[in-house]
């Protein structure tokens, strides 16, 4: 079986066993409708009697939450650290250390195969939305937002799914994740950019975050697609971007090396 | 069984949930951390809209602290006192462990609703009360001994409806099986409780203030320690809290009513 071809199949179990899934992620999206409510509600008002917020018209802000919320549906992780945490647990991952399959690349090959079902579906209640919506959407103009936007979007996948990866991966040191996999969400969605566009953060901790992972997760592919970051600060940013796509690789590979070292396989 | 055997076994179940923490020490720190993180993330969303504007719908800055912290307040309690119980009765009614509660002396809903306590919830309140403490001087507001009772009191309506949406949600669970999940949205409703009451219009405003208890749960406390009592808001305060609580028990009650349990 060549390469290409295992991974394929495992990107089509993955595919299969999403879409079982796929009334779990249709009510989430249908959740994330009402967080939208709640950010029209709250940026509309903080706009009143001002036309513009840190260079920005209301539409424009919307737009940025829209724009992330669809990003959170195609490329964020949802429960890839607890599935490779339980599979550590269970002894799962035991028959793929028999097998000639890299775990990472068979992870991400589902990973790919749940984000394709879970920001097809987040796309139902947006479609649903848009006669409202379509009236607050500012897209601007410029293929280059494209040609830049979906490589950084592809990479903040990478980045998004790698960090999952890592915290699972903790669990041949710890016996319980969880706190640590909330208590970095609780990170990401300030420094991510999912509560508020980074750059209405003071001009030194806004300069601080863009040399953090976190930026280049959700923030950064956004902010070039919605018209918050001009040609050379996309180009420095996937630059960025790309180193952490790799040391975060390197990180991964460690901690499973020595993770396995750790790894005890019991029964047949 | 009378209301004192009801405390007996509640303190018997604080003590247990006391020493259990003890015993699990790096974990009380990290979820008391996590709790912590997540208000911070509320705490900032606030600092970071009020430096680039002067008002959201009305409210200063610290009057929107004191609202967010009133907010933050009641959930704490939540997450304290009643959280896990009911995150576990949605699991245990899916597994069929919600004989276990049946099978007990007393009143299901209050054995299942009481079972244990989340200490790094409880010392988050803490945190939460600091903010309202904080908002409250910087409003330079010196607010009566009753207004801080009926402050308090506000607080336990809010608690109690909390409770209700909660409950109704993970009852839910009775009819929807599998449902994984449905306890989220209870957060995501009770996230409008921190926003102000004005900024609210249209159908917004008929859903999440008149028909949604989501926003009369904080602003009628942080209205009160702001401007005064007002005994129209308060009432409608209360009316709220007796109609969801009821509603919620009558929702768990018939619930119950299809619980099949899952023995053999």
């Amino acid at each position: 079986m060549s390469v290409f071809a295992k991974y394929r199949h495992a990107f089509l179990i993955g595919l299969q066993s999403n879409i079982v899934y796929r009334w779990s992620f249709a009510v989430r999206a249908l959740f994330s409708l009402f967080h939208l409510a709640f950010v029209f509600i709250l940026w509309g008002a903080a706009y009143q009697g001002q036309t513009t917020i840190g260079g920005f018209d209301l539409n424009q802000t919307l737009t940025y939450f829209i724009a992330i919320l669809l990003m959170q549906f195609f490329i964020g992780a949802f429960n890839e650290d607890y599935q490779i945490s339980e599979e550590i647990r269970n002894g799962l991952i035991n028959q793929f250390l028999l097998k000639p399959i890299n775990y990472y690349l068979y992870r991400l090959s589902i990973f790919g195969a749940a984000r394709l079902v879970s920001g097809a579906l987040a796309l139902l209640p947006i479609l649903v939305a848009l006669p409202f919506l379509k009236d607050h959407l500012v897209l601007p103009e410029g293929g280059w937002r494209i040609a830049l936007g979906l490589p950084a979007m592809a990479m903040a996948a990478l980045i998004q799914f790698t960090i999952a990866y890592i915290f699972g991966l903790l669990t041949f040191w710890f016996l319980e994740i969880q706190s640590f996999i909330i208590l970095s969400l609780a990170v990401e969605t300030i420094l991510g950019g999912q509560m508020f566009p980074l750059d209405l953060l003071p001009a030194w901790i806004f300069r601080i975050s863009q040399w953090l992972p976190y930026y280049y997760q959700m923030y950064f592919p956004t902010a070039i697609f919605t018209g918050r970051l001009d040609y050379a600060q996309a180009l420095s940013g996937l630059a960025i971007q790309a180193f952490w796509v790799v040391a975060l690789l390197g990180l991964a590979q460690l901690l499973w090396t020595r993770g396995l070292h750790r790894h005890t396989a019991v029964g047949g | 069984m009378s209301i004192f055997d009801y405390l007996r076994i509640w303190l018997a179940g604080a003590r247990y949930s006391i020493v259990r923490t003890l015993m699990f020490r790096f974990d009380f720190i990290m979820w008391a951390l996590v709790e912590f993180f997540w208000m911070a993330v509320n705490v900032l969303l606030v600092a970071v809209i009020y430096e680039h504007t002067e008002s959201i719908a009305g409210w200063t800055r610290y009057e929107m602290l004191l609202l967010v912290g009133s907010s933050m307040l009641v959930q704490r309690f939540i997450m304290g006192f009643v959280w896990s119980n009911l995150f576990e009765m949605a699991r245990n009614i899916r597994s069929g462990h919600f004989d276990f509660f049946l099978a007990q002396p007393g009143n299901p809903l209050v054995m299942v609703s009481t079972r244990k306590l989340d200490l790094d919830g409880l010392a988050n309140a803490v945190v939460a009360a600091a903010v309202v403490l904080y908002a409250v001087r910087q409003l330079g507001l010196s607010p009566s001994i009753v207004e801080l009772a009926l402050y308090a009191f506000m607080l336990l309506c809010g608690f109690l409806i909390n409770y209700a949406i909660l409950l109704i949600t993970v009852s839910l669970t009775f009819w929807l099986g599998a449902a994984q999940g449905i306890e989220g949205s209870y957060f995501t409703l009770m996230e409008f409780s921190r926003l102000p009451q004005q900024a609210f219009k249209g159908v917004g405003r008929l859903l999440f203030v008149w028909i949604l208890p989501a926003v009369v749960v904080s602003n009628v406390p942080a209205n009160t320690l702001i401007h005064g009592f007002d005994p129209l808001a308060a009432l409608w305060l209360l009316a709220v809290t007796f109609a969801w609580l009821g509603l919620a028990i009558w929702v768990f009650n018939r619930g119950l009513r299809r619980y099949a349990s899952a023995s053999s």
